[in-house]
Formats: C-alpha cells, sequence, structure tokens
C-alpha cells in the first residue's frame, strides 16, 4: 500500500503573543501513514493530536518540516489553495458537532458537495442515501437543535464523506457521546472507510477508540513515543 | 449561492429578538426621515406659497430698476406687449396690474410713512390673498375709488377705524403733490410686521388718478401655475420681455433672504437626516457584528470545509440584505401612511402660532412627500444597511479557521 500522508521532521511552537514564551506542540515529527488505514493519533491533553491533525488537515502550517498529503506538498501552497485542497481532498468531523445550526440535516450533509459544485440533483440523492445508511432517515429535515449528540455527529460524518474525500481527519469525534452511541459510531467510520478506501485519522484519548484503530500513534510532549 | 441566501435567510430567524431590534431600528429611522422631510417639505411649501401668495406674487415685471429705486417716474407703459408675452407662456396662469409708492398717511391723531398700493380689486385676487387678510371691514370692490384698506398696526397707530377719514400724500408723477383723502373700508392682519403696519392699499385707478399716471402702472404681479413653474416661467418672459427696458423678477430674486432661508433650512434638515441615517447605520453595524461575533465558530468551521471568504461575505451581507429590505419596507409604508395622514388632517403648532406668523409660516402644517423622495430615502436606507455590512462581512471572511472554531 502506499502512504496517503509523509510527514518529515515536523515541528510546531508558538509564540504567546506580547511575550517571546515559547512553547512547542510538535517536535521533529517523522511519520507515514498508509491509505485506507485506520488511525488513532492518542495522548493526554496538549501532548500535541490536534496541532497535527490541524497540520495534516492544511488548516494550520509548521514551523519547520515537510507535511505531503495525497502527493501534494502543503507548504507549497496558498491560503486559497489550501482552502481549495481541504475541500477537495479532506473530510472534518469536530468534536462539539459543528453544524450550520441553520441548516437541517439533509443540507448540512450536501454542505462540502455544494461546495464542490456537484449538481443539486445528485447530492441531494446521495445525501438521502448516506444520510439513510447512517439510520437518519427520518431525520433528514431537522435542525441540529432537533437532534441529538449522536444524531448530530453522523451528520457531520456524512457530511465529511458525502464527496467521497482522500482522507477524513476526526479530532475527539466521541468525545461528547456516551460510550455505546461512541462505539456504534467509530464501528460506522470503520465500515465506511473500508467499503469507500478512506483513510481515517482520529485525535482521541478514547481508549475504546485506540482499540478499535488499526494503527495507533501515541504522542507525548509533542513527540512519538509508540 | 442558494444555500449561503438560505442560511442567510434563516439567520434572521435564529435570533429572533436582535433581528426585531434591527428591523426596528431601520425602520423607525426611514420613518422619521420620510415624516421629517414630508415635515420640512410641507412647511417650507406652504412657506413660500403663504410668503408669495400674501402680497409679493411668484414674477414682478417693472420698468428696468424699478427694484432698486422705487419710484412714479419708473411707471410701466405700452402694457400690451408684455400682457401679450403672459399670455403666451403657458406656466403664466394670472396676472394683475398694481401701483406702488412710498407715500405718507395721516389721521387726526397721526401720521406715517407707508407703501402704498394700487390693485385692481378684480384680479388682485387671482395673484395674491391679501384679500383674505381684511379681519375688519371688507376687502375694495370695483368703484371704490374713495375707499382705503390699511394694516392693523397702522390703525392703531393713526387711531383710524373703519369708516374714518385718513389723508394721503405724495409726489405725482408731474411733480406735483399728489394728495387725497379716503375712508378706512377694511383693516389688514397678515402676523407680518411691515405689512400690518406699513400697508395701505387703494383702488388701481384711484392711484393711478392721485400719481398722475395716466394709465400706466408700477408692476405687473404674475403668479404660475405652481411654484415648481416659476423658473420656467422666469426663463421664458426674460427672453421675450426686453431686458434694456424691462425688468422680470421671480420671487427668488426679490426676496432673496427668504429664498436663502428656505436654502439654509434644506440644508439643516439634510444635516439632522444625516444624523438620523448615521443612527440607523451604527445600529445596524452594532448588530451584524453581535450576529458574527456569536457565529464565530460558525463561520470557522465553514471556512474549515473550504468555503471561499467571498461566499462568507455573500451571506453575511445577504443577512444584512434582508433585514435591511424588511426594514426599509415596513419604514417606507410607515413614514408613507403618517405623511399620508398628517398631510391630510395636519399637525397643529397653533401654541407657537405667533412666532410662525412672522415667518409666514401656518399654524397647521401639512407634510408632503414626493415618491421620488420617498424612494431615494429608501433606497438610501437599503444601501447603508447592506455596505455598513461589509465591515463585520469581511471580518468574518478573514478569521483563521482554527481560532475561530476554537471560539467559545
Amino acid at each position: 500500500m502506499s502512504s496517503i500522508i509523509n510527514i518529515q521532521r515536523l515541528s510546531k511552537t508558538y509564540t504567546e503573543k506580547g511575550s517571546n514564551i515559547r512553547s512547542t506542540a510538535l517536535d521533529d515529527i517523522t511519520l507515514a501513514i498508509e491509505s485506507g488505514d485506520f488511525v488513532a493519533i492518542a495522548g493526554p491533553s496538549g501532548s500535541g493530536k490536534t496541532t497535527l491533525l490541524n497540520i495534516i488537515g492544511a488548516l494550520d502550517t509548521p514551523t519547520s518540516g515537510e507535511v505531503v498529503v495525497d502527493g501534494t506538498l502543503l507548504s507549497s501552497l496558498n491560503s486559497a489553495r489550501l482552502a481549495e485542497f481541504r475541500l477537495k481532498k479532506i473530510g472534518f468531523v469536530f468534536q462539539a458537532y459543528n453544524l450550520v445550526t441553520t441548516l437541517t440535516a439533509i443540507e448540512n450533509t450536501e454542505y462540502v458537495a455544494l461546495l464542490q459544485g456537484i449538481s443539486n440533483k445528485r447530492r441531494q440523492h446521495e445525501a438521502y442515501q448516506i444520510l439513510k445508511d447512517l439510520g437518519l432517515e427520518n431525520c433528514v429535515n431537522r435542525r441540529p437543535g432537533e437532534l441529538s449528540g449522536g444524531q448530530q455527529q453522523r451528520v457531520a460524518i456524512a457530511r465529511a464523506i458525502l464527496a467521497q474525500p482522500k482522507l477524513v481527519l476526526a479530532d475527539e469525534p466521541t468525545a461528547n457521546l456516551d460510550s455505546r452511541t461512541g462505539s456504534d459510531l467509530i464501528d460506522l467510520m470503520k465500515t465506511m472507510g473500508s467499503t469507500l478506501g478512506i483513510t481515517f485519522i482520529f485525535a482521541t484519548h478514547d481508549k475504546m477508540v485506540m482499540d478499535k484503530a488499526k494503527t495507533l500513534i501515541q504522542l507525548h510532549d509533542g513527540k512519538i513515543i509508540a | 449561492m442558494s444555500t449561503f441566501i438560505k442560511i442567510a435567510w434563516r439567520n434572521i430567524a435564529r435570533s429572533p429578538a436582535r433581528s426585531l431590534i434591527t428591523i426596528s431600528a431601520i425602520s423607525i429611522g426611514l420613518c422619521s426621515l420620510i415624516f421629517l422631510k414630508g415635515f420640512v417639505n410641507g412647511a417650507d411649501q406652504q412657506m413660500a406659497e403663504n410668503y408669495t401668495g400674501l402680497l409679493i406674487g411668484h414674477i414682478q415685471i417693472h420698468k428696468k430698476g424699478f427694484q432698486k429705486n422705487m419710484s412714479v417716474e419708473k411707471s410701466l407703459g405700452g402694457l400690451e406687449t408684455i400682457k401679450d408675452a403672459l399670455r403666451k407662456t403657458p406656466q403664466t396662469a394670472v396676472f394683475s396690474e398694481r401701483v406702488k409708492d412710498f407715500a405718507l398717511i395721516s389721521s387726526p391723531e397721526g401720521s406715517a410713512g407707508i407703501l402704498l398700493l394700487g390693485v385692481d380689486p378684480v384680479t388682485e385676487k387671482n395673484v395674491s390673498t391679501i384679500h383674505k387678510r381684511v379681519n375688519k371691514g371688507e376687502f375694495l370692490k370695483k368703484g371704490d375709488d374713495d375707499k382705503i384698506l390699511i394694516g392693523a398696526q397702522l390703525s392703531g397707530n393713526l387711531k383710524a377705524e373703519i369708516g374714518d377719514k385718513v389723508v394721503i400724500m405724495s409726489q405725482a408723477s408731474d411733480g406735483s403733490v399728489a394728495a387725497a383723502a379716503y375712508e378706512v373700508a377694511g383693516i389688514i392682519e397678515t402676523g407680518a410686521e411691515e405689512i400690518d403696519k406699513g400697508l395701505a392699499i387703494i383702488t388701481l385707478k384711484a392711484a393711478q388718478s392721485l400719481l398722475v399716471l395716466n394709465g400706466k402702472v408700477s408692476e405687473i404681479a404674475v403668479k404660475t401655475g405652481s411654484l415648481k413653474e416659476v423658473d420656467a416661467a422666469t426663463k421664458i418672459l426674460k427672453a421675450k420681455i426686453d431686458q434694456a427696458k424691462f425688468e422680470v423678477l421671480n420671487w427668488k430674486e426679490i426676496s432673496p433672504q427668504v429664498y436663502q432661508w428656505l436654502q439654509f433650512d434644506a440644508v439643516f434638515t439634510n444635516l439632522i437626516l444625516f444624523i438620523v441615517l448615521l443612527v440607523v447605520a451604527t445600529g445596524i453595524l452594532n448588530t451584524i457584528l453581535m450576529a458574527v461575533l456569536e457565529r464565530t465558530r460558525e463561520f470557522g468551521i465553514m471556512l474549515a470545509l473550504g468555503t471561499r471568504p467571498g461566499q462568507i461575505v455573500f451571506t453575511v451581507a445577504a443577512e444584512s440584505f434582508f433585514l435591511g429590505l424588511i426594514g426599509t419596507f415596513t419604514g417606507a409604508l410607515l413614514g408613507t401612511l403618517l405623511v399620508i395622514f398628517f398631510g391630510a388632517n395636519g399637525i397643529d403648532l397653533s401654541v407657537i402660532s405667533n412666532a410662525l406668523n412672522t415667518l409666514y409660516y401656518d399654524s397647521i402644517i401639512y407634510p408632503r412627500s414626493g415618491w421620488i423622495d420617498i424612494a431615494i430615502y429608501s433606497l438610501i436606507v437599503l444601501t447603508v444597511s447592506i455596505t455598513i455590512s461589509i465591515i463585520p462581512a469581511l471580518k468574518a471572511s478573514r478569521l483563521s479557521p482554527i481560532e475561530a472554531i476554537r471560539h467559545i
């Protein structure tokens, strides 16, 4: 299998505004992730999981080192190209569901596909189909406020995978869910990952998620320890 | 774009109280703009109509130099040419001949310098409203060549009442002393001091006879169809009437101070309107900024998912447009209804009628607004509501997705 992600000597340091105090979030990380893998990046709070995920997702830039995602060197892209890259290659699932509150479940699901310019008819059909597959066919016209946490997170997953990205990044996707719902959700993503050939990367400190991952990367103080 | 329009539209319902406050601010602001403009328009138009209608008329035609140096020597002859020009000018609805001269009026109790006006009792009623201001006695009739009307204050100063005799003295056009006695037939009260204190009116025939004018007159007072036609009529008459011999002056040229007052009033009103507009704009800016701040996280998510900054700007501007559209519609409707209602029923300001009358304003003001005024103000308010939203819209579009997502 080929690598979808290649990271060479990645470091990220933050300087506090108004002072010269620097803190290291990621320290000289070298990493490769195979296409289609189901990866959990684990570690305690402040270990650099979210920072690593944000850099892989082209939401943040490294202080040094190289990140290549699906053959693209991220540092070679300007902000507009990075936005386009995120739109076309990456699906995001955030911790706090983060749906657009004024859109219904099906409209939220369609959102990324809409930005990609997929035709109205096709994306509506596919959005309904995917929501149906996720057991949400009765909730398609409900807004986020009318959905439970688990249902919202499933809509977020539907939104992330509808446009069939190469990579889905999920930051603590089970953090706000009960263990049963969280476990079902991870199983669902695992199934979809293998069915659709999508690489899933989770940032988590949930042991259940770590146990279900094919590959586990453990971070501590910005370094890979296992 | 439809999804972004949908997001914008639904955001209005997302925080009903905030949206209602914004819509109310826009509505009340626009309603105030329209009503205020209507009120000032109405008051100024009434003032201009009262001022010109009372005695001056819309246009006056004299022998050249008469306006600067009023004297019987500068009387108009050859009236037919001028009358012909007037008849052929579509805007000049009616006109009346007058004699004007400075004179001395005396009674057994005193004397005073006055402006003596000789008018045709029939045609004068077409060009001025002075006949409506006779509060004691009655206006002159044809053949009342031995009668006189005097101002109320003048009547008090001379202690001359209806039926009393007064004597007018002046210099006739042939250089002789002109003097004649007249019976007071009416007392004029206008509220304007210069008229009430210093005007006497006799018939045109009596004035021509007194001043030995041999059929000549001092001026022809002209009334056009409306004040709006004055400029056009003046232009036409100036072209038709020999400017080397005669002067054609409209009311703005005769009383530049009154015209300048109206212009100052318009500028002052526009300044107030501008301040109201600023308040409205600040209200909109504040609300949209709050709305953007409240949705920082959501904009962060949208940007992270690949939404282009331009699409964020569009969403915020569209929301502001919808708020502006609803606010503008209700504001324009309310403002128009207020102008229509008070335009028909008037606003009674009789508690300050003395001050108003002195300035030729009516005690009851009838607001007037043209559709163009309403359309312009509506368009300005709508444009301001969209333009002002660009600031928060740009702010939202320039958010860093990571920082925005972390925003609580």
